[in-house]
């Protein structure tokens, strides 16, 4: 394993991608450090979604290189990233709608743990999963099939997911689109609870389009626009950030 | 002179029917293009034009001339616009759907034509002079071959000009390239895309005509030959119709060319197997550069799953079924039990495509090529008493898996609509090319396979060999229920539901895949055995694509993602060879390919689809419920619901 105290956890850098004429990424860089709850933000469209597909490969980007805790990943499969430790949630639901919540859990945490189904791991596999429900207090439908779930519930289910898949860097991508504020305030208290400080958590970036959410849990924020990054700082200095008062944050009222 | 003198003839005359294909591939391109349907009912549907046009003139006794355009003027369109009316509402679903339906149509077409025409083939005349003449003296030529060659490219010209000249091919390329954005513009998809199936089903009439002119008119030859067209398609990308045709006019001369060696012996067949072989390669090479149209935007299945059934009601039902099998030969007469243990064996076969297709997401249309291997082998190995079978059929699961592995490959770069082509396309090349030698599978006169016997006991009666093949499907459906509940069920269950996402999270999609063929293709193989078995003799016919196109509907009416699926498939397998019902099975079998057509959206599915539909009613009352009793409801909901 690379020498992690000295290397981020996330490293992006000179990532372009196009679609056609479109250029959804132009040249970006970011980075995210062990402990940080990094924020990603900009308009629809600015390319957040693509930059975490080009993260968790299965986006190949036309340039630029990605490093986890300072190894090159960039031309590494898609699951071998994801066993390494990055785990995401999707905009767009991509639940096992087929499986039960609990499945959803215990599926992916024997995806991402190599020889998951020994029979000593095996326990601790269950201990995992139930120790995420009942975190994101998901253990009342832990029975039920994720495709019979609300937006909500089914927002909570990705992320417990996402949890369960070991993980060393968390991509969370519009985790509260679709959520009430109560399930929004739980939200944002989970993700403080499980991620960065916490001990042995997991790295999270995160793609919100509710700015308060953002401000409020963020230590580090990058924004993007048209595919280019407009700006990167603390969240005052991002909320007085000129660039991104004009593209995206409109004036404070 | 020498070769190349040889050649050009074999060329030439490769041309003619080069061009019939280059208008079946423009027809399927046309539609795939504007609606997103690959049609695999292309070939039925030239079939049932072909025998409706011996209907109006050979039967009804029409002027050719006047039996054409009823048939291409009338007929086709309307049949076109009954597909495209059919589809239309299944364009926005899983490739998986899509191909099942349009499986579901091929079936239905030849149902029906069975039920007005009949199994007799009809000769149907061309409808050009066949007086022949000799163009040099290496090449004699008919006038049916030059004027359909004329017709062909006349009419593949007119359709390029019309979609590069008129408003309906700006309005083609505008739906193509960006649908929304299309009918944003005031182009409506829908008349485009109602047009492309007018005209494609157009097509497919001339060719369905053109094909039956040279040779005998049947149910099934002209689904196979349409078959070829396909490759062509698959050069252009499913997009492109000049490359389409030239493609196909390639593919023409070359299976032409191919006759100058393969006449006679081992190559007889390599004519045939060319087109399948080409399909094949090209989806095997070429794959990485294929994409689905709109596939990004496709969800995989439209109906919600259904709740796993419990493990106690599995037991009891479990139970009650093994009981009624132990008890049923006192309660039958031996034909009858023959006919019964038919229906079992096929649901062993059928439920190792429920874990390929169902549990995997992965059309299969060769997995009774897979049953041919271990009926083969079985039929190689075994004594001819019978003992050493089931060495045998173990090692013909053991051939059967890196066959799998074969057939599995084009699944890491394919998927949905290409991957079924290349599990087609290797159906029928092993089908024209491998089980057509003598030396594997005995040839037409096919093989003897022995009833099996171990440490001298012999399952030749009929009472223990319909034990036996109980046993089999028991083991095999046990062996999937555990596997299904473990973490590789689980896993299959998640690349079916969302494969992106699974990857992301460590499942390796390519090992995965590829080891749920070769698994299945062993089941299947093992199974075969047992099949080859109940036969007492096999010949390459009992193993072709059609014989696979047949399992692969009546596991998609059974569910396709039940254990339970594999039993009704067997069941409905069985009420087709029951000698009582003979006279209504072309009924079943249209009622077979309906129900495909009706289930094909509820993998788990007949009895989830009764379910949805009620639910629906429910929710009908339901609402009509509130409204009619809306002033009360929210005083008092508790007591009006009771
Ligand atoms: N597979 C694709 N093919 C073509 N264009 C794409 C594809 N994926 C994304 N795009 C385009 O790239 C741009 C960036 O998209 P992306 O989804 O990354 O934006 P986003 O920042 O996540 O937006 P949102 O806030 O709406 O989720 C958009 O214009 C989008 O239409
Ligand atoms: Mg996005």
């Amino acid at each position: 394993m690379a020498d992690s105290s000295a290397a981020p956890r996330l490293r992006a850098h000179g990532v372009s991608v196009h679609f056609g004429g479109l250029r959804a990424l132009d040249d970006v860089g970011l980075e995210v450090g062990g402990d940080d709850i990094a924020g990603l933000i900009g308009p629809n469209g600015a390319g957040k979604t693509t930059l975490f597909n080009v993260i968790t490969g299965v986006q190949d980007p036309d340039d630029g290189a990605v490093e986890l805790d300072g190894v090159d990943i960039s031309r590494w499969s898609p699951h071998r990233r994801g066993r390494a430790g990055i785990a995401r949630t999707f905009q767009r639901l991509a639940l096992f709608t087929g499986l039960t919540v609990y499945d959803n859990l215990l599926g992916t945490w024997e995806a991402a743990t190599p020889g998951a189904v020994l029979g000593r791991q095996r326990q601790r596999g269950r201990e995992r999963v139930e120790h995420v429900l009942e975190q994101l207090d998901l253990t009342t439908i832990a029975g039920r099939l994720a495709g019979q779930l609300s937006t909500g519930l089914g927002r909570m289910v990705e992320l417990g997911r996402a949890l369960c898949a070991n993980p060393r860097l968390l991509l969370l991508d519009e985790p509260s689109a679709g959520l009430d504020p109560d399930e929004t305030a739980r939200f944002s208290a989970i993700l403080r609870g499980v991620a960065g400080t916490a001990n042995d958590g997991p790295a999270v970036l995160l793609v919100e389009h509710d700015v308060a959410l953002v401000m409020d849990v963020c230590d580090h924020i990058t924004v993007l626009d048209f595919g280019q990054r407009i700006a990167q700082g603390s969240p005052s200095e991002i909320r007085s950030h000129p660039a991104v008062v004009a593209a995206y944050l409109g004036q404070p009222t | 002179m020498g070769f190349f003198g040889d050649i050009w003839p074999l060329a030439v005359i490769g041309l003619f029917n080069g061009a019939i294909y280059g208008l079946a591939a423009m027809g399927v391109v046309l539609t795939y293009k504007t609606s997103g349907i690959f049609n695999f009912a292309y070939g039925a549907v030239a079939m049932f034009c072909a025998f409706t046009f011996w209907q109006l003139r050979d039967g009804w006794g029409l002027n050719q001339w006047v039996a054409l355009p009823i048939l291409v003027l009338v007929v086709a369109p309307l049949i076109g616009l009954i597909l495209e009316r059919l589809f239309r509402p299944v364009a926005a679903l899983s490739a998986e759907i899509q191909i099942v339906i349009s499986l579901g149509v091929l079936a239905f077409l030849q149902a029906l034509a069975l039920l007005i025409w009949g199994g007799s083939p009809r000769v149907l005349t061309s409808i050009f002079s066949t007086t022949a003449f000799d163009f040099t003296s290496k090449l004699r030529l008919s006038y049916t071959q030059v004027f359909t060659l004329f017709v062909a490219a006349a009419l593949g010209a007119g359709l390029w000009a019309l979609l590069r000249h008129t408003r309906l091919g700006v309005a083609t390329q505008a739906v193509v390239d960006n649908r929304d954005l299309a009918e944003l513009n005031g182009i409506s998809s829908d008349t485009v895309s109602r047009t492309a199936w007018v005209i494609s089903t157009m097509f497919a009439a001339v060719v369905g005509v053109l094909l039956s002119g040279q040779s005998r008119l049947d149910v099934y030859s002209l689904v196979l030959v349409v078959i070829f067209a396909f490759a062509p398609a698959v050069v252009g990308r499913l997009i492109s119709l000049p490359l389409a045709f030239a493609g196909a006019l390639a593919l023409g001369v070359g299976q032409s060319i191919v006759t100058h060696w393969g006449s006679s012996g081992t190559l007889a067949n390599l004519y045939a197997s060319v087109p399948y072989l080409a399909l094949f390669a090209l989806l095997l090479l070429y794959g990485n550069r294929l994409k689905e149209l709109r596939a990004a935007f496709q969800p995989v299945t439209s109906a919600p799953a259904a709740q796993p059934a419990s493990r106690r009601k599995l037991l009891t039902m479990g139970t009650a079924g093994l009981g009624l099998a132990v008890v049923l030969p006192a309660l039958v007469n031996e034909a009858r039990l023959g006919n019964v243990t038919s229906g079992v064996v096929f649901a062993s076969i059928a439920l190792t495509l429920v874990v390929l297709t169902g549990w995997t997401g992965q059309i299969s249309l060769a997995q009774f090529t897979f049953v041919g291997v271990g009926a083969f082998t079985v039929g190689h190995l075994a004594a001819t008493d019978g003992s050493g079978f089931f060495w045998a059929a173990a090692v013909g699961a053991l051939i059967a898996i890196p066959i799998g592995l074969l057939v599995g490959l084009p699944s890491l770069r394919l998927s949905g609509l290409y991957l079924a082509l290349a599990t087609m396309a290797f159906a029928l090349t092993v089908d024209t090319m491998v089980f057509s030698q003598r030396r594997i599978s005995g040839g037409t006169t096919g093989m003897s396979i022995p009833k099996p016997r171990i440490f001298g006991f012999s399952f030749a009666s009929t009472t223990r060999f319909y034990y036996l093949a109980v046993a089999v499907l028991a083991v095999f459906a046990v062996g999937a229920l555990v596997f299904q509940r473990g973490p590789i069920g689980r896993r299959l269950q998640m690349i079916r539901d969302a494969p992106l996402a699974a990857s992301t999270f460590g499942v390796n999609l390519t090992l995965t895949k590829l080891a749920v063929f070769a698994l299945s293709g062993a089941g299947a193989a093992f199974a075969g055995a047992m099949f080859g078995a109940l036969r007492g003799s096999v010949s390459p016919g009992d193993f072709g694509f059609g014989a696979s196109l047949g399992l692969l509907l009546l596991v998609v009416l059974g569910g396709r993602a039940l254990v339970g699926g594999a039993l009704i498939a067997g069941f409905v397998y069985m009420l087709q060879i029951l000698p009582g019902l003979a006279p209504y099975l072309r009924y079943i079998q249209l009622g077979i390919a309906v129900g495909v057509v009706y289930v094909a959206q509820y993998p788990d599915g007949p009895l989830t689809v009764a379910a949805d539909q009620s639910r629906r009613y429910a929710d009908l009352l339901r609402s009509f419920r509130q409204l009619v009793s809306r002033p009360v409801e929210s005083k008092v909901p508790e007591a009006t619901s009771g």
